[in-house]
């Protein structure tokens, strides 16, 4: 394991754990009120302080890692399976299906996504599960134009003729051995997918369109502080610190693999 | 004669860019039972085409045009692509020339041999797995259960080219295509290979058509050579007639090549 990647994994590693065992480690619950403790600053009571209706902004944030974390591995892999399969059809069968499925693809890059997302998002409620399907549905078109090239190059191996020879089916040739192979650079790419939808959905939820309240997420929290930002900069700094703290961990994973993959 | 395999006035055309080249221009070749046919010839001369358009697994470049393959009875070249898949590797099955690029890179060997079990028997992973130690000793590699474990790159030339052919001998063939196997490899491990496919032809009992452009190796294997010139079979006998009463110019030719190359 290179540098990168082992940092890159200790990072995100941590988070995930911090995720998965919320419950247990969040000092309070993230959505108790406390008028007794409004906009206090980090103290060996509140270790990041509170925001402006007394709420522990660790726990908020622990159980903020959550969402955020879990919103960036599903939609992405919505985006990888949907990428896998229309970049696998086009790049083997090729001609009109090729044709079709890239033209598709061109049109979706047309659109500036983030506004798509925010139309949409409009029009359904903004709920979690909304969100992770509305950025999965949107960002598919960089994988499968990767998997497209890398079926196509895959397809004029000899071993692909072999696998012919010895009577595999075309879905065999698809699913068992050109997809296997293209998974590098996909893995990469997905990883840094993953960042990037952290951080969409996090400009959605500072927008008001992401993750509702009471519900805490990273950016959520952000767009609280927005109006204390003046007399309370820890409820500003650490959600954002936490954000750019994964993004990085993720672009680590993502340079590291792409060293060991090639 | 009775043919295991007849190709009758075979013609393949390749198509790029609406450009149309010739590959192969009525191809005529029989192979009986048990036959071991040569079909030599210089690169290009279409070879490898015939070889591959027998189960029409050939490059989505390559057309073809007319002809008939007829194999036990039916004809190849009319089957749909379901029913022909389920004759190659079970009744015809082909080894290659670069093995090691012939195998897919990112799983070991033995999952590759298990794949093309699997593909057309019914059988557990573990009687798979059984049989695919079965047949790595068939074709004399050492430690088969370690071997299994391997992944095509950390094997030699040769070995990998064993390994091919315990894949294409896993549902026991009626017909070995054998597409310039030791070109890549060096002359010991070539005679360790011929002598190899010819005690498994007495064993198994398989027809061979064995394609090369170096004649000594028909010399040592060959019943029957045929020669392939510009995508036509220009000569074709025993290898008495081939070697001592040489018609075509490019048969002398290619005697001359490597006879050249053995005084050297």
């Amino acid at each position: 394991m290179n540098k990168p990647l082992l940092s890159g994994v200790l990072i995100i590693g941590i988070f995930t754990l911090i995720a998965i065992l919320a419950p247990l480690i969040s000092p309070y619950d993230p959505s108790v009120i406390d008028q007794n403790n409004l906009l206090m600053p980090p103290s060996s009571k509140h270790l990041l302080g509170t925001d402006s209706l007394g709420r522990d902004i660790l726990s908020r944030m622990i159980y903020g890692a959550r969402i955020s974390l879990s919103i960036g591995l599903i939609a992405v892999g919505i985006a990888t399976i949907i990428g896998l399969i229309l970049g696998s059809l086009a790049g083997f069968y090729g001609g009109w299906i090729d044709t079709l499925i890239m033209r598709f693809v061109d049109i979706m890059l047309c659109f500036p996504t983030f506004f798509l997302i925010l139309a949409v998002v409009a029009i359904l409620e903004p709920s979690i599960f909304n969100i992770m399907v509305i950025i999965g549905l949107t960002s598919w078109m960089g994988i499968t134009r990767l998997v497209r090239a890398e079926i196509l190059s895959l397809k004029e191996r000899e071993f692909i003729q072999a696998e012919r020879a010895i009577g595999a089916s075309n879905f065999r040739i698809i699913t068992g051995h050109l997809i296997p192979n293209a998974m590098g650079p996909v893995l990469v790419s997905a990883t840094l997918g993953i960042a990037g939808a952290i951080l969409l959905e996090s400009a959605l939820s500072f927008l008001g369109l992401g993750v509702q309240p009471p519900t805490p997420s990273w950016g959520n929290i952000l767009i609280e502080s927005k109006s204390t930002l003046g007399v309370a900069w820890w409820i500003t700094v650490f959600p954002g610190l936490a954000i750019l703290t994964v993004i990085l961990g993720f672009n680590f994973i993502a340079e590291g693999l792409k060293k060991i993959l090639g | 004669m009775d043919y295991l395999l007849r190709i009758r006035d075979l013609k393949v055309n390749f198509e790029i860019n609406s450009r149309v080249i010739n590959a192969a221009e009525s191809v005529n070749l029989g192979i009986g039972q048990n036959e071991v046919v040569v079909l030599g010839g210089e690169s290009g001369s279409g070879k490898t085409i015939t070889a591959l358009a027998v189960t029409k697994i050939l490059p989505p470049t390559a057309k073809i045009i007319s002809g008939e393959v007829i194999f036990l009875g039916q004809d190849l070249l009319k089957l749909d692509e379901n029913s022909l898949r389920m004759i190659r590797g079970t009744k015809i099955a082909y080894i290659f020339q670069e093995p090691t690029s012939f195998l897919n890179p990112v799983y070991t060997v033995g999952n590759q041999i298990m794949e093309a079990i699997m593909l057309h028997q019914h059988k557990t992973r573990k009687q798979a797995q059984e049989l695919a130690i079965e047949l790595l000793n068939s074709v004399k590699i050492k430690e088969p259960e370690r071997v299994l474990l391997d992944y095509p790159h950390q094997l030699s030339g040769g070995m990998n080219q064993r390994v091919f052919l315990a894949m294409a001998l896993a549902c026991q063939p009626k017909l070995l295509i054998a597409d310039e196997p030791t070109t890549s490899l060096d002359v010991t491990i070539e005679a360790e290979i011929l002598r190899l496919l010819l005690d498994l032809k007495e064993k198994i009992g398989f027809s061979l058509l064995f394609i090369t452009h170096n004649l000594s190796i028909a010399k040592r294997i060959a019943d029957r050579i045929c020669i392939m010139y510009k995508g036509k079979i220009v000569e074709e006998g025993s290898k008495d007639m081939i070697f001592n009463h040489p018609q075509h110019f490019h048969t002398k030719e290619l005697i001359n090549a490597y006879e050249r190359i053995g005084k050297i």
